[in-house]
């Protein structure tokens, strides 16, 4: 066989029967999918049964890798990708460090889980050897300590993990899996799936080698890919600053989520921004496996009442979410309570939502006294978020109700409390008020996992930037479906690799190709790969129609197409309805989708999805 | 003479080092079989690099009991002779950094310097690696 850094293999491990085996790469799969997003969403499609209920036995729990995963191509890779509890649709959840390398040298593309072990359990994969172990030392334990016990147990620093905290184990429905310190799949609940399964960890250990198609240009590619890493300001700016350096832009652009965003600026952002950040605890910069970027800057908190608490930088998704959004400007306070959520193993982003929400229920009087136990909720009050992460965690009182996220939580809670749930499908919006940024808003409408900003930000093009020769206007809905459409596209073809969000600033399209072609043997351009992306995306769609989803649920809500901006530079602006109806005829028709958002027949052929057979087979069974 | 210094104040734990002296070593890619490692602790504030510094006196030269071990003159780098090793395993107790193993062939194996040129020191972006000349120390 022709050497190629695909492994072709993946471990398929069904929990209730306490098997597992090995399975081949079907070559149509390789071929029409590649890895990572695409090969999870044909195998959610194969495998899953329509209408699977998210936590039972019979969800898949998907961890994928990319075929450049693991080699010196920087900045790659994995994806926890399964059926979601938070929003019922396909989600596909992104992490960094080293556990999806390690996958590959266990010599596996990626690890299906399914079933539902009769007692904690978790799994020791050593090299393509897997054992199902009890997790009784592990069972109750926070994120950090689950590392360290698995270390001490495997008698080996070097294992990789991943782990769930409490909250996975009582089935928070945005519950994350942790991949080792400040790396998460993060989004959409996939830790809960995993506690469903009585899974608490994987801990893996391999030695084998991955080996690409043609050396000599694979080395070239890298090569070639570090320069333009290097030459890019964008990237730059990650590597100096991380991801808080967007707070002070977005700020001034009105996009900042501030008291469950009422606003888009916040007086007191530079409490929040890099400079805070490095004054307060940064030492160092980090890095995930092979990337020269190192957006991550470790310290432990210099002064006050968290001294000496260890922690990674606060991504700018979390210092507005948990910063802004909860009006707390003391980023010392923020680190704390996302290191708090980080341990209990629930997702900082849906949490940070969640807590707006349950502020704002409060001061409506949807939520009393008497529900939190006697504790005020309001803005500012950063012990009142404490206590509630634990009481979600531990799904105590409504800590039990707000556990399933800002939208069961307001179906719940009724009296208009859908006014104060931020969320698209379920999923609590990320840290960009899209009001200002009507492209913004239907990337946030049409993300396949709900309100997601990684699928596609248009943003960038909306203040400034140009769309084919010509500047694109901020509060015009011209070329906006376009953009976005563009953008999900090439983002999920590279989502296939696994891409990082920040080297595909950097990394030109034409140089992933090159990088695909020396490792993988096959011949690739930019347009193969815009037609990839929108293979992969049509196929998500046909899940999640078949799941239930419609026209309607491409919708934002209501505080972003009702309630226009308070005051400030972008005042008076939202998205009317009417506004994100006509984007959504726009996207559809460039999508080739009907005007129920319905893939049309043509759209099938055109992508090979019309006569796609099954590719992913349960092992032993015909079906 | 010149050897490799590993600095954890700079290092991003990122592995590039790892993943770059392995394919060298083996033509494919796993941290796990290169030449030197990355010891991490502290929730990854510390990422400290250990490399082999080409001792002044190594023990592993010491130790092998065929000379297949020796220090060359000019360089200064320690090198095996793969023909001479039977693969007993003595300079791999002897290393207290754990810089030698055995290779596919059951021969011992370590790091050469790369002739000079060291792949991980180009593949170190944030300059943690570096290769500096040996100080000689007055009054030794």
């Amino acid at each position: 066989m022709k050497k190629s850094a695909a492994m072709k293999t993946l471990l398929y491990i069904d929990l209730t029967q306490r098997k597992s085996v090995s399975m081949e790469v079907a070559s149509r799969l390789e071929e029409d999918f590649v890895g990572g997003k695409g090969f999870g969403a044909k195998i959610l499609q194969d495998l899953l049964p329509a209408n699977t209920d998210p936590l039972s036995p019979q969800n898949m729990l998907i961890f994928m890798t990319g075929p450049l995963t693991g080699t010196l191509a920087p900045a790659m890779r994995g994806c926890v990708v399964t059926k979601s509890p938070l929003t019922g649709t396909f989600v596909d959840s992104y992490f960094g460090g080293h556990f999806a390398q390690e996958i590959r040298y266990c010599g596996f593309d990626g690890i299906i889980i399914t079933g539902k072990a009769k007692e904690p359990s978790y799994l020791w994969i050593d090299e393509n050897r897997v054992e199902i172990r009890s997790a009784t030392q592990i069972w109750g334990l926070d994120t950090f300590a689950t590392v360290e016990k698995l270390r001490e147990i495997s008698e080996d620093e070097s294992v990789k993990t991943a782990c769930i905290g409490p909250a996975g184990e009582n089935m928070v429905s945005f519950a994350l899996i942790n991949c080792e310190f400040n790396r998460h799949a993060g989004r959409g609940g996939t830790g809960a799936v995993m506690g469903s399964k009585n899974l608490k960890a994987l801990a893996l250990r391999g030695s084998n080698k991955i080996t690409v198609t043609d050396t000599g240009s694979f080395e070239s590619a890298v090569s070639q890919a570090y320069k333009e890493l290097a030459a890019n300001e964008e990237v730059q700016s990650f590597t100096t600053d991380g991801t808080p350096g967007v707070v002070d832009f977005a700020n001034i652009e009105q996009l900042l989520p501030t008291y469950n965003y009422y606003n888009g600026t916040y007086k007191e952002a530079s409490g929040l921004n890099a400079e805070a950040q490095r004054k307060h605890f940064w030492v160092r910069n980090t890095a995930c496996a092979g990337c020269p970027i190192a957006c991550g800057k470790v310290g432990s908190i210099r002064r006050g009442r968290h001294k000496g608490v260890i922690s990674d930088v606060v991504e700018y998704e979390n210092a507005g979410l948990m910063g802004s959004n909860l009006g707390i400007s003391d980023i010392r306070e923020v680190a704390y309570l996302v290191k708090k959520c980080d341990a209990l193993g629930l997702d900082s982003m849906s949490a940070g939502g969640v807590s707006g929400f349950a502020i704002e229920a409060f001061q409506n009087g949807l939520l009393t006294t008497a529900d939190t136990g006697g504790l005020e909720l309001e803005f500012g009050n950063a012990a009142a978020i404490d206590y509630l992460l634990e009481i979600i965690a531990s799904r105590t009182g409504i800590g039990n109700l707000l556990a399933r996220g800002v939208k069961e939580a307001a179906r719940e809670l009724n009296r208009g409390a859908d006014n104060y749930a931020i969320h698209v499908k379920g999923l609590e919006s990320p840290a960009f008020g899209p009001r200002s940024v009507p492209g913004m808003g239907l990337a946030l409408a049409t993300a396949d996992r709900g309100g997601c900003h990684q699928r596609a930000l248009p943003i960038l093009y909306e203040i400034g930037g140009e769309w084919k020769g010509e500047m694109v206007k901020r509060n015009s809905l011209k070329n906006k479906a376009e953009i976005v459409v563009f953008q999900q596209n090439y983002l999920a073809s590279l989502d296939t690799l696994v891409k990082c969000d920040f080297a595909q600033y950097g990394i030109t399209a034409e140089t992933y190709c090159h990088l695909m072609e020396a490792a993988l043997g096959r011949v690739w351009d930019p347009s193969k790969l815009l037609q990839l992306g929108d293979r992969i995306w049509n196929q998500i769609r046909l899940f999640n129609l078949r799941e239930g989803f419609t026209r309607a649920d491409d919708r934002l809500p209501r505080r972003f197409t009702e309630e226009p901006l308070p005051e400030g530079p972008y005042q008076g602006e939202r998205i009317p309805k009417e506004d994100l109806e006509q984007l959504l005829d726009d996207y559809y028709a460039i999508r080739g989708w009907d005007s129920s958002g319905r893939p049309t027949e043509a759209k099938l052929a055109e992508l090979g999805l019309d006569k796609m057979p099954v590719l992913v087979k349960v092992p032993g069974k015909d079906n | 003479m010149k050897y490799l210094r590993g600095q954890f104040d700079l290092c991003t734990g990122c592995e590039s080092c790892l993943l770059a002296c392995s394919h060298r070593v083996t033509g494919g890619y796993n941290p796990r079989l290169a030449r030197m490692k990355v010891l991490k602790a502290r929730e990854n504030l510390i990422n400290r690099p250990i490399v082999c510094t080409q001792c002044e006196n190594p023990f592993c030269m010491y130790s092998c009991p065929v000379d297949a071990i020796s220090k060359d003159k000019i360089s200064g780098v320690v090198l095996i002779d793969k023909d001479k090793c039977t693969g007993c395993g003595n300079c791999i107790k002897a290393c207290p950094d754990e810089m030698i193993h055995l290779d596919e062939n059951g021969k011992a194996d370590k790091c050469d310097l790369c002739e000079g040129n060291p792949l991980c020191v180009q593949f170190c972006i944030p300059g943690a690696l570096k290769l500096v000349e040996k100080q000689e120390v007055t009054g030794k």
